[in-house]
């Protein structure tokens, strides 16, 4: 084989290689985050709300950064963006939200999980919209495989509720536990799993909210408690307080879950707070600890 | 009908391990994550651990396969611990997937009420309790409001009642109370404050009088917000023991509908599934969001049906479907009752996001009666469905790959 041929032979491996690259299935770790505004919106790769950007925190991660204080309605077509770059095609998502990232994550999926959905290459670009698949082809709904969520507060929190944060702010008015309850369907996951993590050390508004509490959200809001109010529900230590139970059982005393949503993860030992801090702390840190060892 | 679930291994034996030494966990976790990194070169996916359930297999956690003392041979624990964790990680995978296949065996826009219970009743009050302020939670106030999403004619009705540490009623003093529009951010709004008569005197919107209870009620329409679509804020400030306290309820109303219904339900029974075709004249093009609630003869809840797609402006059909299988597994007692329909036109990416359309509370229809055996037993098949089990498969088929290499070398 002359040297010029041997040049064109490499060079087609090369091409073969990128073509086969190009078409093969990716694992994304999708980060949905609460109230607050850091984080840019629609830069993937700002990680800035979390903590270092440089923590291992699932396979391929990438932050739906949204402006953390705007209507869920009104800010939610920066998750679905999200979700077209990295969830359709060849590509696979697991999910972690936390705190208003549940509502984010649950309206997405009831309102959203069933249209068309048109595939994308995970290529954003500044404001975190992906171009078309060269196929042209859609899809319906996202690929999940589950959802992990710690301190969700798709429930609402009665911090909302007596104005303990400003009522005017949009995203707190969606957060008032009747309105929460209300947006939309919390059953209706498109089949995705929601494994909730809901931590205790609540100190500072536990009159306020009921039963166990992280400090901003109640059990019956980051144990998924079904109805359209809230409730006080506790650890088993805590005798005069219903159990949150484990996995999808019903918590003690009836109220069910709602479906597609089990606790996975209740602090018993009250170690965990709301508050991520920056430093990924928190229910959410505790959160992120799976999600190194599962979102492969 | 039970519910679905991929069942989570929370175990006691997980939170000892906890309380123990997380430190020794993570860096049992971390020295397997390591040797995974190096032979794991496949992008693979295992869901977190899953609770036993009857029909699913109990996966034991991470920790416990890492032996508290040191092997003989380095390289044998450390196959040892990937055998483990990937026999986890397969154990996982099938309940996935079978979580996945059970769940989605009724397509979603036709479940079992069951698995949407807090939707079988939509029309039944929101009642709340909080305390009465947040410098102080010893007393509490209860409350309700008769709906949050309001339409049209549609008038709310809304009650708050004091309570101290013992739950006994306290009585409670109303300063003031009014209802003003929540205009967009930035934008001033064209509506004004209406005050309203929150009284225990069973008058104006009090159910009755002298129980502790004060009422009051608003119709948008009637009293100000003709023309709004938007949100409506009702502040009750009040006082109880001398203590000052505040309390709010918010409403997302709409004054005139994007489409009204028309007509008769009509039924047909196709391919298997009973069709509820519900006739509207759509006034706005859109994506609309529409459910219905069915209950069997007897009243048995029995599924929860919605349409979601879009249309066009005129005349139009919202096809909500009973699927079959739902049918068959179930077994009701004909003729089926279509109760309480709501619908909206969703505005994506707007607040408020919905155009409500009028409310249908009550019976809407009765079906005919149907034998069973007219009902296909067939599962969904929907493309999605297809993808989400192709992919789910396609995990387990890895972890079992990786759990027959490792099992077949040296332990």
């Amino acid at each position: 084989m002359s040297i010029s041929l041997r040049s064109i032979a490499r060079w087609a491996l090369v091409a073969l290689a990128v073509a086969a690259v190009s078409t093969q299935a990716t694992n994304y770790t999708v980060w949905v985050k609460g109230r607050g505004t850091a984080g840019t919106p629609g830069d993937h790769l700002d990680f800035s709300y979390w903590g270092s950007g440089s923590v291992d925190a699932g396979v391929n991660k990438v932050a739906a950064n949204w402006d953390g204080k705007g209507h869920i309605a009104a800010q939610n077509y920066r998750l679905r963006d999200a979700l077209d770059c990295y969830c359709t095609g060849g590509n696979w998502c697991y999910l972690a939200a936390y705190s208003a990232g549940d509502m984010m994550v649950g309206y997405a999926l009831d309102l959203y999980g069933g249209t068309a959905r048109k595939k994308k290459m995970p290529t954003p670009n500044s404001q975190g919209v992906c171009p078309d698949h060269p196929d042209g082809t859609s899809q319906s709904g996202w690929n999940i495989k589950w959802a992990l969520v710690a301190a969700g507060a798709a429930g609402g929190s009665e911090l909302a509720n007596v104005g303990a944060w400003a009522v005017s702010e949009d995203l707190v008015s969606d957060l008032k536990t009747a309105t929460a309850r209300s947006l939309y369907n919390h059953n209706n996951t498109a089949g995705v799993w929601f494994y909730m993590y809901a931590g205790a050390k609540g100190a500072a508004y536990s009159a306020i909210l009921p039963g166990q509490d992280d400090e901003v959200v109640a059990y019956h809001s980051s144990g998924a408690i079904s109805g359209s109010s809230g409730g006080a529900y506790c650890n088993p230590r805590d005798w005069f307080c219903n159990d949150l139970t484990y996995g999808t059982a019903a918590a003690q005393g009836g109220r069910a879950k709602w479906s597609f949503h089990s606790v996975f993860f209740r602090d018993d030992g009250e170690d965990f707070n709301h508050y991520v801090n920056g430093s990924w702390s928190g229910i959410a840190g505790r959160m992120r600890s799976d999600v190194v060892v599962y979102a492969k | 009908m039970r519910r679905p679930h991929p069942d989570l291994v929370a175990t006691e034996r997980r939170e000892r391990l906890r309380r123990k030494g997380w430190w020794l966990l993570g860096a049992a976790l971390l020295a397997t994550w390591l040797a995974w990194a190096v032979l794991d070169s496949e992008a693979t996916s295992s869901p977190p651990a899953a609770r036993a359930d009857a029909g699913l297999q109990r996966a034991a956690p991470v920790a416990a396969a890492a032996p508290m003392q040191p092997p003989a041979d380095a390289g044998a624990l450390s196959r040892q611990q990937q055998l483990a964790h990937w026999q986890q990680r397969l154990a996982h995978a099938e309940a996935t997937l079978a979580a996945y296949r059970h769940a989605t065996r009724y397509p979603r826009a036709s479940q079992p009420l069951a698995w949407h219970a807090d939707q079988a009743e939509p029309n039944r009050p929101v009642e709340e309790e909080h305390a009465l302020s947040r410098d102080d939670a010893r007393v509490r106030l209860r409350t309700s409001q008769e709906r949050v999403f309001v339409q049209g004619d549609e008038s709310v009705g809304f009650s708050v009642a004091a309570a101290d540490e013992s739950g006994a009623t306290v009585p409670l003093r109303v300063l003031h109370a009014s209802a003003r529009e929540i205009a967009p951010a930035g934008a001033g709004s064209l509506y004004p404050v209406v005050p309203l008569d929150f009284n225990d005197d069973g008058r104006s919107g009090d159910a009755a009088g002298g129980d502790g209870n004060h009422g009051a009620r608003l119709q948008p329409k009637a009293q100000g917000f003709a023309g709004l679509a938007g949100q409506i804020r009702v502040e009750v400030h009040l006082q109880v023991e001398g203590r000052q306290g505040m309390t709010y309820f918010d409403i997302f109303y709409t004054s005139e509908p994007p489409a009204v219904w028309q007509g008769k339900v009509r039924e047909a029974l196709e391919d298997g599934s009973l069709q509820f075709y519900l006739p509207s004249i759509v006034r706005d093009a859109g994506r609309y969001v529409a459910k219905a609630r069915v209950d069997d003869a007897n009243g048995t809840p029995l599924a929860l049906l919605t349409f979601n797609d879009e249309l066009p402006p005129g005349a139009q059909e919202m096809r909500l479907t009973l699927f079959g299988k739902l049918v068959r597994d179930a077994r009701p007692a004909f003729p089926l009752v279509v109760r309480d329909v709501d619908a909206f036109l969703l505005r994506p990416d707007a607040f408020p996001d919905r155009s409500l359309m009028p409310r249908r509370a009550g019976t809407v229809h009765t079906s005919r009666d149907y034998p069973l055996d007219g009902f296909s037993d067939a599962e969904w098949n929907g493309e999605e469905r297809a993808r989400y089990l192709d992919e789910l498969g396609r995990d387990v088929e890895r972890a079992q790959e990786q759990v027959s290499r490792l099992a077949a070398g040296p332990r």
